[in-house]
């Protein structure tokens, strides 16, 4: 069943949207503990491809399995996968009409039974990972977009899941948040999770990342260790993004 | 020649006026709760697009949207005890607005729902969710929120509405004031009083739905 340590395995991945095909062959795999950062210009699949990961987009050909489930278009099947993985989108996605500690707590008691007292005792436990315990009763409309974003984060984390994607989690923050959140992704990189992140934060994925995926029009374009991938790309592509992209930082830095 | 306005006449008439604003008033909060239920199940069925329960929902709105509420009220009250469902006066008003009511509210609950982001909805799934989840602990409690003013809207002409339930012979207050007015002619005094009481009752369903919406607003206030 375990095949090895592969804790994501992506065989042959198409997917279409229409006749526009947005993955095209794609195979990935990602061991247990394994920091993956996938990085591509703006329509190149890498949403596209997180979101496969979990089943909230499906696919048309291929086979994707997580933790040893196999993802299909199957309501059940998908509850079980995403059980074992917890997802972070670029727009928090709060529950806007709850308090902080029951974003936190709801999927505990409703989805995994937990008591409210258990529920409660691993949202503070995780709100003090991502430091914002003070904030628990508050409204995330209350919170700076940086403290929604780790909210988020606990909220995904107090399922207790095998597996992290991040989709752009920090696209939509101000850039002095950016730190906190990048702060927080870190953090748990360094306790052993299996993290799959799409971000253009490319002092994150050297720091964090133990391979940089590169994607262009629906493929896996380059794959290497992040030191090799900054100093040495292989492909045109990447070194034309590269160069963007850091330009864009140096100028940040400047400003 | 001027009218002769008596306030008295209102006061002899008024006991007969309050049983018929209670009738009024009876029929009213049921239909309205019944109308809210169905707009909820209804609009639920719409948003998950269960097949055929889906496609019968959205016949069964068209066909009440599309035809005026008095041969639905005759339809119900005669046609049905036809099929052989015996219902009396009151319960076949009460069946004939909640209908008509849960039709406007699937609408209104459904539009509601769409407002409710996408993004939520997926955050719902990835935390393994099931579509009852997200119904009851975000769909329904964000959307119902965006839908109050139109359902309030619905909920104020169910209540009007139940003046077409005199057409079946229910004692609701128009009723009683018809009846009135064709015994004594006292025709001002009699319109004069039910405008007030109608006006009374309507403002009263407002201030509450205005508490309401007060109390759902409260986790988006800043600061």
């Amino acid at each position: 069943m375990d095949n090895g340590t592969a804790m994501i395995s992506v065989e042959g991945l198409s997917k279409w949207f229409g006749p526009f095909a947005a993955l095209k062959d794609i195979d990935l795999k990602v061991d247990r503990g394994e920091k993956i950062v996938i990085c591509g210009p703006s329509g190149s699949g890498k949403s596209t491809l997180v979101r496969c990961l979990n089943g909230l987009e499906d696919h048309q050909s291929g086979r994707i399995t997580v933790a040893g489930l196999e993802v299909m278009n199957d309501r059940r099947r998908l509850e079980q996968v995403r059980l074992k993985v917890g997802m972070v989108f670029q727009n928090f996605n709060l529950f806007p009409q709850m308090t902080v500690l029951r974003n936190l707590t709801v999927g505990q008691t409703w989805i995994l039974r937990k008591s409210q007292r258990d529920a409660e005792a691993l949202a503070f436990e995780y709100l003090e990972k991502v430091r914002i315990p003070e904030q628990a009763h508050k409204y995330p409309s209350q919170l700076s977009g940086g403290q929604q974003q780790r909210v988020a984060i606990a909220r995904s984390l107090c399922m207790q899941p095998e597996v992290m994607l991040f989709d752009e989690p920090t696209s939509a923050l101000d850039p002095e948040m950016v730190k906190e959140v990048l702060g927080t992704m870190t953090e748990l990189a360094g306790s052993g999770m299996t993290m799959v992140c799409v971000t253009h934060e490319m002092g994150f994925a050297r720091q964090v990342a133990d391979r940089i995926v590169f994607m262009d029009e629906g493929r896996i374009v380059e794959e290497a260790p992040p030191a090799q991938f900054f100093q040495a790309p292989r492909s045109r592509r990447a070194a034309t993004f590269l160069k963007q992209v850091l330009q864009h930082h140096t100028a940040m830095a400047e400003a | 020649m001027t009218y002769d306005f008596q306030f008295g006449y209102i006061v002899d008439t008024m006991p007969a006026l309050l049983d018929g604003l209670l009738i009024t008033i009876e029929v009213s909060v049921i239909s309205i709760a019944i109308s809210v239920v169905i707009g909820i199940v209804g609009a639920a069925i719409r948003l998950f697009e269960i097949p055929v329960l889906s496609q019968v929902v959205g016949g069964y709105v068209h066909f009440i949207r599309s035809t005026p509420l008095l041969p639905q009220i005759y339809f119900v009250f005669y046609g049905f005890s036809g099929l052989g469902l015996q219902l009396s006066t009151f319960w076949s008003g009460v069946l004939a607005l909640s209908l008509w009511g849960g039709a406007y509210n699937i609408e209104n609950v459904r539009g509601g729902f769409l407002a409710v982001s996408k993004g939520l909805r997926e955050a719902a799934g990835s935390l393994a969710f099931r579509p009852i989840h997200y119904l009851w602990l975000v769909a329904l409690p964000l959307g119902v929120r965006i839908s109050l003013p139109t359902m309030l809207n619905t909920a104020v002409s169910v209540l009007k509405n139940s003046a077409y339930l005199q057409a079946i012979g229910l004692a609701e207050l128009t009723f009683v004031a018809m009846d009135r007015v064709a015994l004594d002619f006292r025709i001002l005094e009699m319109f004069a009083a039910i405008g007030v009481l109608y006006l009374g009752i309507v403002l009263i369903l407002s201030l509450f739905v205005r508490r309401l919406e007060g109390v759902l607003q409260r986790p988006f206030r800043t600061s």
